[in-house]
């Protein structure tokens, strides 16, 4: 439930693959086919006599060096802002304001602001359910998605506890948690394995 | 279920390839900055560090060149093969290993491993063997229950169904998966 561009992800790993798919595929038709090869480089050739024959015609005074590699470097200084921008877009989104209510005088009469913070519920949900003995670890935390602010809560219980029961409790504590903020807060609960749980007895007396 | 609640278990169920997405981004950008510095070389008249521009492309138009043709044929087949795993992940759904369960006010998900294991406890209690003669496998549409039976001891095939339907019926997840028991032909000793 955070904000990682996944269509964006999807889209750029397929962009990817197709374009090394489509070198791969053509370096193998080049090196496997002779005829390929003379086609390719009779018209790759004529592409790279124009770009040599362009350069001389388009040097710049001050350096007597052509435009075109002041293109290029920008274009690439581009890509790697881009590519910069895309590996700092993964997994953001953590919220820290749950509630930001602005009281007003046709309301409840009283001018001024609540706010919460998504500490509150998160810490409210962990301490709770930190106390039983079939549950190993427990994290809280908020994500700003889709233009509103959601809980997620992940559980990892003992082996061979019912998934069931778990979220039977977890939501008793959430019901609680709504009469205690008077809010509904979206919240997702997931209920995983952690090492701690995978390498320890299950437990047999309760 | 919210329209917001949809979206945040859908993200829960599939996987969000960023994993990828970075490596992939890091191996742009270490071949976009060398191209950066060697476009700056070109541009202000220095010699180039290891190719100039316009001959690395006077290279690529002469291929294959004079270089063995099985070597760019074992390049070329790597290079597409790279690719189909990028074009894979990119295109295909990558679900995770994991249900919902369905409730109108928390949107619940449950990883396989934590079903498998609570499955697999109610077919022990059921079938009265010890931990390590129960395996249970949870996949999206099915569930089995793999059981290696005490020598000696017979053990019901029916009833240890019927306990793990009822846990899993118990459990409502979506969508519900089928279960199959597996007693094995043969037994083991001393447990």
């Amino acid at each position: 439930m955070n904000g990682t561009p996944r269509a964006l992800n999807r889209f750029l790993l397929s962009l990817v693959g197709l374009l090394l798919l489509l070198a791969g595929i053509g370096l193998t038709v080049l090196a496997a086919v002779p005829a390929a090869a003379r086609r390719w480089q009779d018209y790759a050739g004529a592409q790279v006599a124009w770009l040599r024959s362009y350069e001389d015609r388009s040097r710049l005074l001050v350096t007597s060096e052509s435009w075109i590699w002041l293109a290029a470097a920008a274009f690439f200084l581009l890509v790697v802002v881009l590519m910069i921008s895309w590996i700092a877009n993964q997994g953001k989104g953590r919220a820290s304001t749950l509630v930001d209510y602005q009281g007003n005088a046709d309301d409840d009469g009283a001018d001024g602001a609540v706010k919460l913070s998504c500490a509150v519920a998160e810490n409210a949900l962990k301490n709770a359910l930190l106390e039983r003995t079939d549950i190993f670890g427990v994290s809280a935390t908020s994500y700003d998605f889709r233009k509103e602010t959601g809980l997620k809560v992940r559980v990892f219980p003992r082996q061979g506890i019912a998934p069931q029961h778990v979220a039977e409790d977890v939501v008793e504590l959430v019901e609680a948690l709504d009469g205690l903020l008077g809010i509904e807060v979206p919240v997702l609960l997931s209920i995983g394995t952690g090492a701690r749980s995978r390498f320890t007895k299950a437990e047999r007396v309760r | 279920m919210s329209d917001f609640m949809r979206h945040a278990v859908r993200r829960e169920t599939h996987s969000a390839r960023s994993g990828l997405s970075t490596v992939a981004a890091i191996a742009i950008t270490l071949v976009a900055v060398y191209g950066l510095l060697e476009a700056m070389l070109a541009a202000l008249g220095e010699p180039p560090w290891l190719l100039s521009p316009i001959s690395g492309m006077a290279w690529v138009a002469a291929l294959p060149g004079g270089h063995a043709p099985v070597l760019l044929g074992v390049i070329g087949v790597l290079l597409a093969l790279v690719g189909l795993v990028f074009l894979g992940q990119g295109l295909l759904p990558r679900r995770r290993a994991r249900h919902v369960i369905a409730h109108p006010r928390v949107a619940i998900v449950v990883e396989d491993e934590v079903i498998a294991s609570a499955l697999a406890k109610s077919a022990r209690m059921a079938a009265g063997v010890t931990r390590e003669q129960v395996v249970v496998v949870v996949s999206a549409r099915q569930v089995q229950v793999n059981i290696r039976p005490t020598s000696g001891i017979r053990i019901s095939e029916g009833d240890i169904k019927a306990a793990v339907e009822g846990q899993l019926e118990a459990m409502a997840l979506e969508p519900a998966p089928s279960v199959a028991v597996r007693l094995a032909d043969s037994g083991v000793i001393g447990v």
